[in-house]
């Protein structure tokens, strides 16, 4: 299943696509139509897909144990569908490479108020390309904003009914485990660690729960700043065994949290909280 | 158990020589946790990591005994106290 997120601005159309993974990634070459072969130039997926409003509406059963209906008015296939509820409301709207497949699991995820019928438009094409999916969900978010001013509050930043909330990224881990021998020095790893990564956190405990109110609170001022940032549990024993004394001398920092940016210690929880505070982090991460 | 605040009191006082220095106990008793205000003309034209760390240098000796120090402010004396602000236009002096 695949979900383009949606930015709340609604009516100023900056629609977002900060799409997650596609569920079957295919480089599949596009394979135009042959009336647009000669014009390459022509935008894509303009012919591909009907309009939200020219979609006819499938039923969903509401209960579970009734099948969906069949395959001919959902197919499992790639394409762009809109959910609405019993009041006829556009609840979401999300592309997948297998419609009929996104369109069970909401049924089965989302509350039976929310999902009463769906309009479904389909690729032409087997396998389209990534763009073309989203170019097509665009343009039914905005001609449904278009017609209602607003957006289905499922593609709403921050509403995770249908989409799940983001995974934060794991805990990155210095060596495999204790058991391994390391053919190269610590001092190294962190070395190539922080400066393979734009913004690292050395912090006590893992980033979905850190053990020590400082790097909680680093963590908590980092997401805030909504920067892309990875942690190293310094309190792990088996992944990063000596990791404490060594990266104490390898920053000349006695303490935890330590936060790197462009491979360079910037500080810990005192610095960057007061960084925070007067709104230097921005241009920090910029940087 | 052991550091007093008067410890780190005299060991940054040796060392920075402040100009200003609050240094307050947080620790709720147990002498382990304290908070530090400094400002001192040996902070001038360093970095915030690197007064952080003359401070943390300074405290060496005793950190083995303190869990947690929590450094509010670092300051040079200029940065401290801002120039004044310019005098709002139409103060003229007569």
């Amino acid at each position: 299943m695949i979900h383009p997120s949606m930015a709340s601005a609604a009516a100023s159309l900056r629609l977002r696509l900060a799409l997650p993974e596609v569920s079957a990634p295919s480089p599949a070459a596009l394979r135009f139509p042959l009336r647009c072969r000669r014009r390459v130039s022509r935008p894509l997926a303009i012919t591909a897909f009907k309009k939200l409003s020219e979609a006819s509406s499938v039923p969903i059963p509401q209960e579970p144990t009734q099948p969906l209906v069949d395959e001919d008015a959902l197919p499992p296939k790639p394409g762009v569908y809109g959910v609405y509820d019993p009041a006829g409301e556009l609840q979401f709207v999300g592309i997948s490479r297998n419609v009929r497949a996104s369109v069970e699991g909401h049924r089965r995820k989302v509350p039976a108020d929310l999902c009463a019928s769906v309009k479904v438009a389909v690729a032409d094409e087997e396998t389209p390309d990534r763009t073309v999916l989203n170019n097509a969900w665009k343009s039914w978010m905005e001609e449904h904003i278009a017609a209602t001013g607003k957006a289905p509050p499922g593609n709403v930043a921050g509403n995770y009914t249908w989409v799940g909330a983001p995974q934060r990224p794991p805990d990155l881990r210095l060596t495999p485990g204790r058991h391994v021998q390391l053919t190269v020095p610590l001092e190294q790893l962190i070395n190539r660690l922080v400066k393979e990564n734009k913004v690292v956190a050395f912090i006590k405990g893992s980033r979905s729960a850190p053990q020590c109110g400082f790097s909680q609170r680093v963590v908590g001022i980092l997401e805030a700043q909504g920067v892309d940032f990875v942690t190293v549990d310094v309190l792990d024993e088996e992944h990063n065994h000596g990791l404490r004394e060594t990266l104490k001398t390898y920053s000349n920092w006695p303490t935890f949290p330590q936060i790197f940016v462009g491979g360079e210690l910037v500080g810990g929880c005192d610095i960057i909280s007061s960084m925070a505070e007067k709104g230097e982090l921005a241009a920090l991460f910029q940087k | 158990m052991g550091v007093t605040k008067e410890d780190v009191e005299a060991a940054i006082t040796s060392a920075l020589s402040p100009s200003h220095l609050v240094v307050t106990d947080t620790s709720g008793g147990c002498g382990a946790s304290y908070e530090i205000e400094v400002v001192s003309e040996k902070f001038e034209g360093k970095r915030l990591l690197e007064r952080h760390r003359m401070v943390n240098t300074a405290l060496s000796p005793h950190m083995a005994e303190i869990h947690a120090v929590s450094i509010k402010k670092a300051l040079a004396p200029a940065q401290a106290s801002p120039a004044p602000a310019p005098a709002p236009a139409g103060a003229r002096r007569r």
